[in-house]
């Protein structure tokens, strides 16, 4: 099953599609991706419900967040109304450590993403403040990535054993499924989503590429 | 072909690619006339001074590429809006590309949705954004 794990809608301050926009988009072009996670920056949309969507084009639509720590963007999967207690989803300077913690505490996940871009990437800041703690799993293919931010992804995250996820980072409907995530397992909810990540049976897919 | 009507166009048809002059002359002759004058967008030099890669066209120009684009697709569109997200500095001399794709099409009230990309020669997204386009209805 593959899944673009990092998208935005018009909830984000600077997304751009709407979401029917972009099932209409992955179906009328094919796309092998059948589902994609909503990822809005700096909060959780609790309210909006896709399922009807997500029943008329058979796609599996999830949601999650992107929040914004000392160590650049953080996507997290699986927040509940508990995980949203626990720090404020629309700080732009949240302690991942802390973000971590909270989403343990929880049965969340959190996964830097776009790591090897400039001052919002993890490894932009490892330098100066030493590799965090508790990371398992980074972005590795992101469908904005400039000059060689994928490719110092990819190094930091095997240097430091961790595992990959890819996301295609879509603001505009047409950039739905650059990058996505395989999944051995079948995924249908967000309870799903987080088992398989942290059970670790995924690969990252660049479909800009094909790698 | 040019569109003249809501009912020729079809939701995810590719606009055809618009290669927009980038050049450093033509950069620094608009900076200057919008009052711009700054090194960053006429002086390659100074502008790595400043930290950038290059001088950079500015953004109005390239919204104004974009309109562009679009009028030759639909010469007598009516552009209601164009919303854009500046990701990375357009440096001039560098040939860019401007793709556009249709996202909505809404028949009823003779309004389409655009997405506009502005990449590079290596493929990545310096500028993009979404137009909203009125065509008249047949």
């Amino acid at each position: 099953m593959l899944l673009d794990l990092h998208t935005h809608s018009i909830k984000s301050d600077d997304g751009r599609a709407k979401v029917e926009n972009y099932c209409q988009w992955i179906r009328s072009k094919n796309l092998p991706i059948d589902g994609f996670v909503l990822t809005e920056h700096r909060q959780f949309d609790a309210e909006s419900d896709y399922s009807a969507l997500a029943e008329k084009f058979d796609l599996c639509i999830l949601k999650a967040s992107e929040v914004e720590t000392e160590y650049g963007h953080v996507l997290v999967y699986g927040v509940t109304p508990a995980l949203q207690a626990e720090f404020d989803f629309g700080s732009i300077s949240l302690p991942l450590a802390k973000v971590i913690a909270a989403c343990n505490a929880h049965g969340a996940i959190a996964v830097p993403c776009h790591p090897g871009r400039p001052r919002v990437g993890m490894f932009a800041h490892t330098d100066a403040l030493g590799v965090p703690a508790g990371v398992e799993i980074v972005e590795i293919y992101n469908g904005g990535s400039r000059d060689q931010e994928d490719q110092i992804a990819i190094e930091h995250a095997s240097q430091l054993g961790y595992r990959g996820i890819g996301g295609s980072d879509s603001h505009i409907v047409s950039h739905v499924g650059r990058c996505a995530t395989r999944f051995d397992a079948e995924i249908k909810s967000i309870d799903d989503l987080v088992l398989a990540l942290k059970t670790g049976q995924f690969e990252a897919v660049n479909l800009k590429t094909g790698d | 072909m040019a569109i003249s009507t809501i009912q020729e166009v079809v939701f995810g048809e590719d606009l055809p690619t618009f290669e927009p002059d980038t050049s450093l002359a033509t950069t620094r002759q608009f900076a200057a006339l919008v009052g711009w004058g700054g090194a960053r967008f006429s002086d390659h030099e100074a502008a790595r001074k400043e930290g950038l890669a290059g001088a950079m066209v500015p953004g109005i120009l390239n919204q104004g590429y974009l309109v562009a684009m679009i009028h030759h697709w639909a010469p007598n569109a009516e552009i209601k809006a164009i919303d854009t997200v500046f990701r990375a500095p357009v440096i001039a001399d560098e040939k860019h590309t401007i793709s556009g794709v249709v996202t909505d099409v809404n028949e009823a009230d003779g309004q389409v949705e655009i997405d506009l990309t502005v990449a590079n020669e290596k493929g990545e997204t310096r500028v993009f954004g979404t137009a909203t386009v009125q065509l008249p209805i047949a």
